[in-house]
């Protein structure tokens, strides 16, 4: 392709000029457009950006009307857009939106009037051609669709454009097309068989075959070329980036923070969200449009995320900056910096979109480690502190608490408290931390106080007292997962 | 957090050192964060119904002395037991035996499955829960609330001591979840913990 766009004028006007002289002459006569002309023997690359004209090399005249095949397309002219010079306009609306990017892909969506079937195409050549020398001598090379002609016609000056190359990256311009008449089945007969053929119903012609009927009737068949195209077509273009992942890991030192915005009846719960503080300033300094916030697992509103913190992942949707190493972690201070410190952000870094796989990956299976402050009705003694710590992979009955049965499924599911461990505070006998490593999906505050016995063995029965939990805080999360 | 030198060049091994010691640091700060000043904790601490619930009682109910709780979680659910002046805890030696076999069916046999609470009887304030036994009596639980029976406390079953000891807590009759407007007008006919207090003269 680089040698291609090399390629001067002169090179472009010896390789159009090797085309066969009367099969031009007879699609220009047909009003088929240029690089319709081009498409259909099968040419490539840059030739497409400022294509020789036709009606000077081969001495004919071309019909300045809208093509029949592309409908318009490939001529740049469309009911809404008239404009000789469609890359620098392209251009010039991608520069207005501030994007960062050192690639971009065009994507492209037509209307289906448009004959873009490249074996019809190929058919369509070979029923007409098929017995001229140049086409024997294996001089056609097939057919190339509307689409790809759209991008050689456009991709060699946007890459100029724009400076940079394009390919498949996360940076996309995308061009659509639309038809008045897309949907009209009838009005096209070629389009018809095209559409017949690709749904396996018989042809109009009866039993014979597509190709057939090209080889044996291709007056019928090319009836395409004999009618005026008549509309062209609506054009749009935009821009945008396929949406990014940061990873992470996040703590809450807040009792009155929520994980996700919580809104019941136009009332806010709590004074702020993890969601909101990360995916707001991360929003904000990748100036993209929205975001979305994924975390493994989530705690209650008062309960704070302290140790190695939560997997989180936000998902950035059309980011105008690409973040660098060195920005992320700058967007990791600013959350980090915030005077509230409500929240605290660890190991943010950009992510593939991977990472989903990275946080979904044993999210079901991972323990997770707590520590509740606990009182019991009576003094803690000595015996309690063994018999807690003695009990290993301890079986709990959970029915569902009262506090989510209004919209969980009742049901009674069996848990596991791996290990316990008590450690008493200075000046209380009654009170305690409790540090505890569970299953995930153990309620740890119904595992206190026994939810009016739903839940059993609880530390209450354990301990054959009442047993009240007055914070809880999560302590690990046992995950490989953003731990760097 | 450390502050490291800009000028020090840090190699591997005073890099993992500085991990340790930030690895250290985290641990005594997330021990502070733990650990709260006793200072400021309550000598006794509201429990978990206290906190979760809003107190009810149906007084008299269908009956005097039939004196029931209902315990209103935020989420509108209701737990329904005896309250301590119910007329079956005068009986000698208390509550017996625990029969949820009343009325068309038995209110324990139903399965309540699903979000949606598929099978969930619907049933009026004063449909019966369940039949309680004394030494000499027996006595008729009522719903008191007008809603869906999400469940009944199997455990009385075997266990019907439990009313004796703890009806508050692990002695709870059903749990019933009633629509927001029905709520309201069974609410109506309710008193509150205070009220209760002062007309029953219990602490």
């Amino acid at each position: 392709m680089e040698k291609e766009a090399e390629l001067g004028e002169k090179e472009f006007e010896q390789m159009v000029r090797a085309l066969p002289s009367d099969a031009v002459k007879e699609l220009l006569s047909h009003g088929v457009c240029t690089r319709c002309i081009f498409r259909l023997f099968g040419l490539q690359g840059p030739v497409y950006a400022s294509p020789p004209s036709l009606s000077s090399l081969f001495d004919a005249t071309q019909q300045d009307c809208l093509c029949t095949l592309c409908l318009g397309i490939l001529q740049f002219t469309y009911s809404n857009v008239q404009n000789d010079n469609l890359p620098l306009l392209i251009a010039d609306m991608v520069k207005r939106q501030a994007y960062q990017f050192d690639t971009f892909s065009l994507e492209v969506s037509i209307p289906p009037i448009i004959i873009d079937d490249v074996n019809f195409l190929c058919s369509y050549m070979k029923t007409k051609y098929g017995s001229q020398p140049w086409f024997q001598e294996n001089l056609h090379s097939g057919c190339i669709s509307t689409k790809d002609a759209l991008k050689f016609s456009l991709i060699y000056p946007l890459q100029n454009l724009l400076e940079c190359k394009s390919n498949m990256g996360p940076f996309r311009i995308r061009l659509t097309y639309t038809h008045t008449k897309g949907n009209d089945k009838s009005s096209d007969c070629a389009a018809e068989t095209c559409k017949r053929r690709k749904i396996g119903e018989p042809s109009i012609v009866g039993e014979r075959s597509f190709s057939s009927t090209l080889e044996n009737d291709s007056s019928d068949c090319c009836k395409f070329l004999l009618e005026k195209a008549n509309e062209p077509c609506h054009f749009t273009y935009s821009c945008y980036r396929t949406p990014f992942y940061f990873g992470g890991r996040y703590l809450k030192y807040s009792r009155n923070v929520s994980q996700t915005r919580w809104i019941i009846d136009d009332e806010r719960m709590g004074e702020a969200s993890v969601e909101e503080i990360i995916g707001g300033n991360i929003l904000q300094a990748c100036q993209g449009d929205s975001f979305k916030f994924h975390a493994a697992g989530r705690e209650d509103i008062d309960v704070r995320m302290l140790g190695p913190g939560r997997p989180f992942l936000v998902e950035v949707q059309n980011g105008r900056h690409i973040p660098s190493e060195l920005f992320v972690k700058d967007i990791e201070k600013t959350i980090n910096k915030m005077e509230n410190k409500l929240v605290r952000v660890k190991n943010l870094k950009l992510v593939g979109s991977d990472g989903w796989n990275l946080m979904r990956e044993g999210e079901a299976e991972k323990q997770k480690q707590y520590a509740a402050l606990v009182w019991i009705s009576r003094p803690l003694k000595d015996e309690d502190i063994q018999c807690v710590s003695s009990l290993k992979d301890l079986k709990v009955l959970q029915r569902t608490p009262i506090r989510v049965l209004h919209r969980r499924s009742p049901l009674e599911r069996e848990k596991i408290i791996h290990w316990m461990k008590t450690e008493t505070i200075a000046g209380s006998s009654q009170y305690f931390l409790l540090h505890l490593c569970t299953q995930a999906g153990t309620y740890i505050k119904e595992f206190v106080h026994g939810d009016l016995g739903r839940t059993h063995p609880s530390i209450g029965s354990i301990l054959g007292c009442r047993a009240e939990i007055l914070q809880l805080d999560v302590t690990d999360i046992k995950m490989e997962c953003f731990l760097t | 957090m450390s502050t490291i030198n800009k000028d020090h060049i840090v190699d591997e091994s005073n890099r993992s050192e500085t991990k340790l010691v930030e690895e250290e640091e985290e641990e005594e700060d997330l021990q502070k964060l733990l650990v709260p000043d006793v200072q400021n904790l309550p000598l006794i601490p509201p429990s978990a119904v206290e906190t979760n619930f809003a107190t009810y009682f149906a007084l008299d109910f269908m009956k005097p002395a039939h004196d029931q709780y209902v315990y209103r979680h935020a989420n509108g659910l209701c737990v329904i037991g005896l309250a301590p002046s119910h007329v079956a805890f005068k009986d000698e030696g208390g509550i017996t035996a625990v029969d949820f076999n009343v009325g068309k069916s038995d209110r324990s046999g139903m399965k309540v499955t699903g979000k949606r609470k598929k099978n969930a009887q619907h049933f009026e304030s004063n449909t019966a829960l369940c039949k309680i036994s004394t030494k000499n009596d027996s006595y008729i639980v009522r719903c008191c609330v007008k809603g869906s029976l999400l469940e009944v406390n199997q455990q009385l079953i075997k266990q019907p001591e439990l009313l004796n000891v703890s009806a508050y807590r692990e002695g709870y009759i059903a749990i019933i979840m009633p629509k927001p407007a029905d709520w309201l007008k069974v609410k109506a006919s309710l008193v509150s913990l205070q009220e209760y207090k002062k007309l029953r003269e219990v602490n």
